[in-house]
């Protein structure tokens, strides 16, 4: 029991390590296509978003949900920070409160945004909240700017599972 | 109505609106005063013209106070018109006259009830804006600078763009990308 406990007791740093977001990964063109790569055989949502953003904030709750549900189906949710680098600490306690699962990524500052929103979307204007939706094969089936229903997005999700 | 007709129509404007790129023609559109009064653009336009879409609530667009005030101060003493535009359909004309006074604008803000100018412009973010030539030509479509943070900004795109415009010369940049609030639309748009 013992070492049943002592196992325990070890393995529960990891597990909360594992759940809580530590840091914010820079997302960098390379980064969109290992994420892109990472995610094949999955449908993937990714959302840009800042903490400067209302709607964004508004629905990240509604998006955690929908993959804590949906996971086991195949579904993955990544999130991108848009925010500034002294607003790290505000998007890494926000995603924290929200139990978003990590990993988290944050723009690259040195990065230029035109060139970054284009790499994205081309039609993308840089709005936020944007998300953009890949199906299992990693092509992006649909864009959603600005404050979306939730259930839009979860029909969406649901027509690739 | 139905909300999906409108949506059509929002939908048919923002794609009619994307013509007006760098390099296309601005057709006359009507905006209106915090007092309900409309004003034709043709009325406000100069030699050289300046359009910002701006909102009371988007911090984005709130950081740019200061900025908006010293790029009108700088430009218009130098025969640049300014037109300001909240598109917003969530700031109502009180609001929007308030937010003015408080932070001290020297200058009327617009309102485009019907996301007519937005669409036109293509305009999507706060703040975003444009610079019009003496043709009525776009020839800058972007963001004031490259960050919302003053002490971080690198590039003044609005104001090489003005300068570039009142010489006579290309601008080196006429489109830039920027992360900024949505414009938020009657009905939605969709993608």
């Amino acid at each position: 029991m013992r070492r049943g406990l002592a196992a325990a007791c070890r393995l529960l740093p990891l597990a909360v390590l594992a759940a809580s977001p530590v840091g914010l990964e820079p997302y960098t063109e390379a980064a969109h296509e290992q994420v892109l790569q990472r995610n094949r055989g999955s449908v993937l949502l990714l959302d840009f978003w800042a903490t400067w953003c209302a709607p964004c904030l508004k629905e990240m709750p509604g998006l955690v949900q929908l993959e804590a549900r949906l996971r086991a189906r195949g579904f993955r949710f990544v999130t991108i920070s848009a925010d500034e680098p002294e607003r790290k600490p505000h998007a890494l306690r926000f995603l924290e409160k929200n139990q978003v699962r990590g990993p988290f990524y944050q723009r690259q500052l040195d990065d230029d945004d035109d060139r970054f929103i284009r790499s994205i979307d081309r039609n993308w204007s840089g709005a936020l909240p944007a998300l953009f939706l890949y199906d299992r094969a990693g092509r992006k089936v649909r864009t959603f700017i600005g404050e979306t229903e939730i259930e839009e997005i979860e029909s969406a999700i649901l027509r690739l599972l | 109505m139905t909300r999906a007709g409108i949506a059509s129509l929002v939908f048919a404007a923002a794609v009619a609106g994307q013509d007006s790129r760098p390099g296309s023609a601005v057709d006359d559109f009507l905006l209106t005063t915090t007092g309900g009064r409309t004003v034709p653009y043709s009325a406000l336009r100069g030699d050289v013209t300046v359009i910002v879409f701006l909102s009371t609530e988007c911090p984005i667009s709130n950081d740019y106070n200061e900025r908006m005030k010293q790029v009108y101060l700088d430009y218009v003493a130098r025969g640049v018109k300014f037109a300001f535009v909240n598109a917003n359909r969530t700031e109502p004309a009180s609001d929007v006259e308030a937010h003015r006074r408080s932070v001290g604008f020297p200058f009327p803000v617009y309102q485009d009830p019907d996301h007519i100018a937005a669409d036109r412009f293509g305009a999507a973010v706060t703040p975003e804006t444009f610079v019009i030539d003496r043709a009525g030509v776009v020839r800058y479509h972007g963001p004031i600078d490259d960050s919302r943070n003053p002490a971080r900004v690198r590039v003044r795109a609005l104001s090489e763009a003005l300068e570039a415009v009142l010489a006579g010369r290309a601008v080196r940049r006429p489109e830039i990308k920027a992360f900024g609030c949505t414009i938020k639309r009657l009905g939605k748009k969709p993608t």
